[in-house]
């Protein structure tokens, strides 16, 4: 039956615009459900500014906002933040605020909060991890309601790199509800207590069995967030997580161990596995330096028995370590062998392997001369905590790798927190295997690398690392802060004050059905443009 | 009989006190402490002996204990170092699990030990009578995490993951949170693996001394004096044996309570329950004195509060025994 | 009047009885009581069965070394998670390691843990027993309050702190931690039960003549009260093994038993349930050798306690 021109005309229209639009259609984030993400290890506290651990900065990135947010390809997008200036001497940035940007007990945020939240970050007294971060800035000031002003005391190349992304980033807290309630209400999660400025708001969290957040209406971005809950559980047990998964229990987990990753491909072939080049450094660390009083953190410090010598520590981790065969055992080859400190995929990484070769022969001679032999064989011990099965996994390589040297290493697998305790505390130690944080930048390292910090395990007490550190962080050129950051990998080779085993894979595994997740490691992790498609 | 229940009464409280003491002082020698892991990334020796400081961990220990105990008679479970958390709010959310856990074990352990002992002891020595010994034997040489293993193999790995291998729904009703997984269903499939594996090691131990049990009084003078009287057999054995019987079973219920605690443990370790037993050895590896002092306290009150009941108990089922 | 004994071994606690029966020590046969005793103990299955796994367990234990392929610590980088096969009969776990060496290790180390922690416990238990029932008063009170408080703790609940505590370790320095928290836990059962046989024997009458003949008491304690202890000790050690086994085997489990390279099932058990789907043998042969090697003793057990004394059954 042939139509009239004109509806036919107008059916050709409407196929059109059916072709063209439906497509898009099938993309457009559905509003509503709740995501349920699963950890695999327990919330601290939720004291985004005091509390340690991936997990609460995770939670930390969705409730709270900062200033400035950063994209996988390196970019800095506003946040709370519409717009900024650096100065061209870089001692001075201004950062205009977006207008209507409310905290979830619907204080305004504005310029005095976000004075606030960097001075309460600066103050001694929070006891801050993150203190350590604010120490270029001289002062804050407040121009105007929605105009804040960050006054350096010296160049500071990765500013906004550290508001966007160093641990959790600035995270601003409302001057109102920090004032109305005390610490220990915010730790536990007291309703009202914890306040930010993020999508989502915090509905409760009864540690050991969940984490509720629910959509923040008022959030400055419209539309978004789409979830109507996030919903975070902790399953400790990487293959209770995979049952979970497998059983569409869970949509999301954030941190999966890599071990398990091909067992998951087949148990889920439609999962979406994520990960990207390592942005975390697998360490067999050697102590440096002991106390010479037998105090612990005592100023006074002699040359560790062992690996104070530094012959002995180039025998053992520079030319003694197989790293590819590590990574080959524990990894199964998916991870990267690497001598330097700064790892894959950080911030002007450069590749130093070729510093450390393997060469089995040349430890031996090394260890010789160093007066191990025979008669005197090499023995130390290795410690490996068991949050991660792959630590012993490691340490037992080595120790392979060791007898092949004449040398013998005693394993002792420990809980997470004796391994702190012996190491922040200057306890007795040889070595350990461990993965410590993520760095989105090498200047992240620093608090970790330098001779004074309390995380620097080693002690190695060498003031030429603080020099270099802050010569990096001060250089705004990048070409010749590249030529710094090789000049750094290269001086912890050449000391082995820190020795690197490969890059720590990371990965994320999501359900099809979740959509809309920009993967950007352990540095971002948020669920306002996530939506599920059910 | 007053008196002896008013003493026993008494005595629950200087228990209950030494237990925690204890547990208190020996949670001071482990190596190690709190303040370490709550400092985190901030760890600064300054910052720490602050914090110690204000935590009141720098006053010696007994000193500590008696501020803990002044905090206690007024209802004051502390709060958790590391998490802030009141302690007795994190303990009255966990012990739904545990006490469902327990319960529904301890039922299965009598739902299967009570016929097998009867069918044991009414026709020993015969096919049924070694079948049901020697079911019981293994059962009682099997570790119960083994069992908890095995049964997540068949429901949980295989038959398409029939039963979930973690976590906890709440029976509608008992949920002690603002948000909760609620059903019966849910419950059930939470529950079911859990409480067999708990249960399957006890209903061995009921088994066996149920049955022997039962078996000394039947060859006792109560058994051939009804008989005597001209009672049939049927009527004899169930009304007067297992009445008798009951009795050493229900001291031993008691007894196995110590091991339902730890076994409770284990299982819960196994299927990721959040239940009292994943938040005791949680709070002991984390060194989190406040947790760990709110466990041992509802343990140890739990654990001799059914010990009074027991004995109670006993003195009720059998009137020969009276206690001074 | 009896109050029920608590503890007794773990599986099973010294039943009440009715006030009549009182447990005597058994009058003169014809043969000695110990003839008697194996005489039975010959005739019962359960004990013969039961004993012959726990010598088959001895040998293997002692000659771990011998009768294992390879090393149990023995990491083969390249066979790592091998089916099995006649190279590896029961496979290999993550690091490449003999799983059949392992179990056949780990028995040595599950018997010594099971087998020192109970004479440990023995060796401590029952002279506090005897010296407190035998002296009665203010040192029964004190030695049976402390027994008391160790007992009034749920076992593993004490367990898993002493090994806090003591912080697992590998090697026999682990393995020796490992025993004494065991043995700590057990004392009270040995304690108690010695106890209780010295009180029955303490009013008799030729207890009253040694002394009166002015007989020390120590000699005493030994060479008449300990002798009447002996059956419940026996059976009670030999249970005691099976359940101190099951401890080691479940705080391996839980991360704080011996530790890894020290071969140990319940670790064994532990680190290879994450496994399990594609390696199932991993898990379910350590599993299987602790089922096996408890079934053993607890068989044995029960025989002798039959042939002890016939009553018990």
């Amino acid at each position: 039956m042939r139509l009239p021109a004109r509806s036919s005309a107008l059916a050709t229209l409407l196929t059109f615009a059916w072709v063209l639009v439906a497509p898009a259609d099938a993309q457009a984030p559905k509003r509503g459900g709740t995501l349920r993400v699963s950890y695999g290890n327990e919330i601290a506290h939720l004291d985004f500014h005091t509390a340690p651990g991936y997990e609460m900065m995770w939670v930390a990135m969705n409730i709270g906002c900062g200033l400035v947010n950063i994209t996988p390809d390196g970019r800095f997008v506003g946040d709370a933040a519409e717009s900024w200036q650096v100065a061209p001497d870089g001692l001075l940035y201004t950062f205009k605020l977006k207008k209507s940007v409310l905290f979830h007990d619907g204080t305004a945020v504005d310029a005095a909060s976000v004075k606030f939240s960097i001075d309460r970050l600066m103050d001694p007294n929070t006891k801050s991890g993150m203190r350590s971060f604010y120490e270029s800035i001289h002062s804050v000031e407040v121009l105007d309601p929605l105009t804040v002003q960050i006054r350096l005391k010296h160049p500071y190349a990765f500013m906004l790199h550290m508001l966007a992304a160093y641990r959790t980033g600035l995270v601003l807290y409302s001057p109102t509800a920090t004032q109305k309630f005390s610490l220990e209400d915010r730790k536990q999660g007291k309703p009202g207590a914890v306040v930010g400025c993020g999508p989502f708001k915090l509905v409760e969290w009864v540690k050991g069995s969940h984490l509720v957040m629910d959509r923040f209406d008022k959030y400055f971005v419209a539309g978004q967030p789409y979830l109507d809950r996030v919903m975070i559980r902790v399953i400790k047990d990487p293959v209770a997580e995979m049952a979970a998964f497998k059983a569409g229990e869970i949509d999301f987990i954030a941190s999966f161990s890599p071990e398990h990753v091909d067992n998951l491909k087949v148990q889920a072939p439609k999962a979406q596995i994520m990960t990207g080049k390592e942005t975390t450094p697998m360490l067999a660390a050697m102590k440096v330096t002991v106390p010479a009083d037998g105090k612990p953190m005592s100023k006074e410090r002699k040359p560790h028995p062992i690996f104070g010598d530094l012959k002995v520590r180039k025998a053992v981790g520079c030319y003694g370590i197989d790293r590819k065969e590590i990574v080959k055992i524990a990894f199964k080859g998916q991870a990267t062998p690497w001598v330097g400190m700064n790892p894959p995929g950080t911030l002007d990484t450069v590749d130093v392997n070729h510093l450390c070769p393997y060469d089995p022969a040349k430890a031996k001679a090394m260890l010789a001369e160093a007066g191990y032999g025979p008669s005197k064989p090499l023995t130390f011990d290795i410690i490996a905590d068991n949050e991660k099965s792959v630590f012993n996994v490691i340490a037992t390589v080595i120790k392979e790798q060791m007898a092949r040297l004449g040398a013998t290493a005693n394993i002792r697998v420990v809980d997470k927190v004796s391994w702190m305790n012996t190491t922040l505390q200057d306890g007795p130690w040889d070595m350990y295997v461990e993965d410590l944080l993520s760095l989105i930048t090498l200047d992240s390292n620093g608090y970790l690398s330098n001779s004074s910090s309390t995380w620097s395990h080693p002690r190695h007490n060498d003031k030429r690392t603080d020099e270099l550190y802050a010569r990096y962080a001060r250089e705004l050129d990048p070409a010749k802060r590249k030529a710094i950051a090789k000049e750094i990998q290269e001086f912890f080779v050449e000391n082995m004050y820190w020795n690197n085993i490969s890059g720590s894979p990371f990965y994320m595994v999501a359900q099809p059905w979740m959509k809309g997740y920009t993967y950007n490691a352990e540095f971002e992790v948020h669920y306002h443009t996530v939506w599920l498609d059910k | 009989m007053r008196v002896y229940l008013l003493r026993r009464l008494l005595h629950i409280v200087p228990t209950v006190l030494m237990i925690t003491l204890v547990v208190f002082v020996m949670m001071r020698s482990v190596p190690g402490d709190p303040v370490v892991a709550l400092l985190g990334d901030a760890y600064t020796e300054e910052d720490a002996v602050k914090v110690r400081e204000v935590y009141g961990l720098d006053k010696p220990v007994l000193v500590q204990y008696v501020i803990w105990l002044g905090k206690l008679v007024r209802g004051d479970w502390g709060a958790s170092i590391l998490s802030g958390r009141p302690v007795l709010q994190d303990v009255l959310v966990r012990l739904p699990v545990t006490l469902e856990l327990i319960l529904l074990s301890m039922a299965i352990a009598l739902a299967i030990a009570i016929p097998a002992a009867l069918i044991g002891a009414l026709r020993q020595n015969t096919w049924a009578d070694y079948t049901a010994t020697s079911v019981a034997m293994i059962g009682v040489s099997i570790p119960e995490f083994f069992i908890g293993v095995l049964l997540l193999l068949v429901f949980s790995f295989g038959l398409n993951g029939f039963l979930p291998s973690s976590g906890w729904v709440y029976l509608p009703g008992t949920c002690p949170m603002m948000v909760c997984g609620v059903s019966l269903w849910g419950n059930v499939q939470h529950v079911l693996m859990p409480a067999i594996a708990l249960g399957v090691g006890r209903a061995a131990i009921l088994t066996r001394l149920l049955r022997s049990s039962m078996l000394e009084v039947i060859r006792s003078e109560y058994v051939t004096t009804a008989r005597a009287k001209g009672l049939s057999e049927r009527p004899v054995v169930l009304k007067h044996a297992l009445k008798n019987a009951l009795i050493p079973t229900v001291t031993v219920m008691g007894l196995q309570v110590g091991f339902l605690i730890g076994g409770a443990i284990v299982v819960e370790t196994l299927f990721a329950m959040p239940g009292l037993g994943t938040f005791g050895i949680d709070a002991i590896i984390a060194r989190d004195y406040q947790q760990v002092q709110g466990f041992a306290l509802i343990t140890a009150f739990a654990f001799v509060v059914i010990n009074l009941l027991v004995d109670l108990t006993y003195t009720f089922l059998d009137p020969r025994i009276r206690y001074a | 009047m009896t109050k029920p004994i608590r503890g007794g071994s773990l599986q099973e606690a010294e039943l009440p009885r009715p006030a009549s029966v009182a447990w005597t020590a058994p009058a003169v046969r014809s043969e000695s009581p110990f003839a008697e005793g194996l005489r039975r103990l010959r005739r019962s299955h359960t004990a013969v069965v039961g004993a012959a796994i726990v010598a088959v367990l001895l040998v293997v234990a002692i000659f771990a070394d011998v009768l294992a392929p390879y090393s149990p610590s023995t990491n083969d980088q390249t066979t790592t998670f091998a089916r099995p096969s006649w190279d590896h009969p029961l496979g290999t776990d993550q690091m490449g390691r003999d799983m059949l060496s392992r179990v056949i290790h780990g028995t040595r180390i599950s018997l010594l843990i099971g087998v020192s922690s109970v004479l440990l416990a023995l060796f401590l238990g029952v002279p506090i027993g005897m010296i407190a029932g035998y002296y009665g008063g203010r040192i029964d009170g004190l030695l049976m309050r402390v027994m008391d408080l160790i007992l009034a703790f749920p076992i593993y609940l004490l367990a898993i702190i002493l090994m806090v505590i003591f912080t697992p370790t590998a090697g026999l320095i682990g393995t020796m931690k490992v025993t004494g928290a065991i043995a700590i836990v057990r004392i009270p059962i040995y304690a108690r039960l010695v106890r209780g046989s010295v009180l029955s024997i303490k009013e008799k009458e030729f207890v009253e003549a040694c002394r009166a003949l002015g007989v020390r008491d120590p000699w005493i304690l030994l060479r008449h009260v300990l002798p009447n202890c002996l059956a419940p000790i026996i059976v009670t050690t030999t249970l005691g093994i099976a359940t101190s086994i099951i401890v080691e085997a479940t705080l391996s489990f839980l991360g704080l038993g011996t530790q890894p390279p020290t071969p140990s099932w319940g670790w064994d058990l532990k680190a290879n349930v994450a496994f399990i789907q594609a390696n199932l043998w991993l898990s379910l042969f350590p599993g299987l050798a602790i089922f096996v090697t408890v079934l053993g003793f607890n068989l044995f057990g029960d025989g002798l306690r039959d042939a002890l004394d016939p009553r018990l059954k």
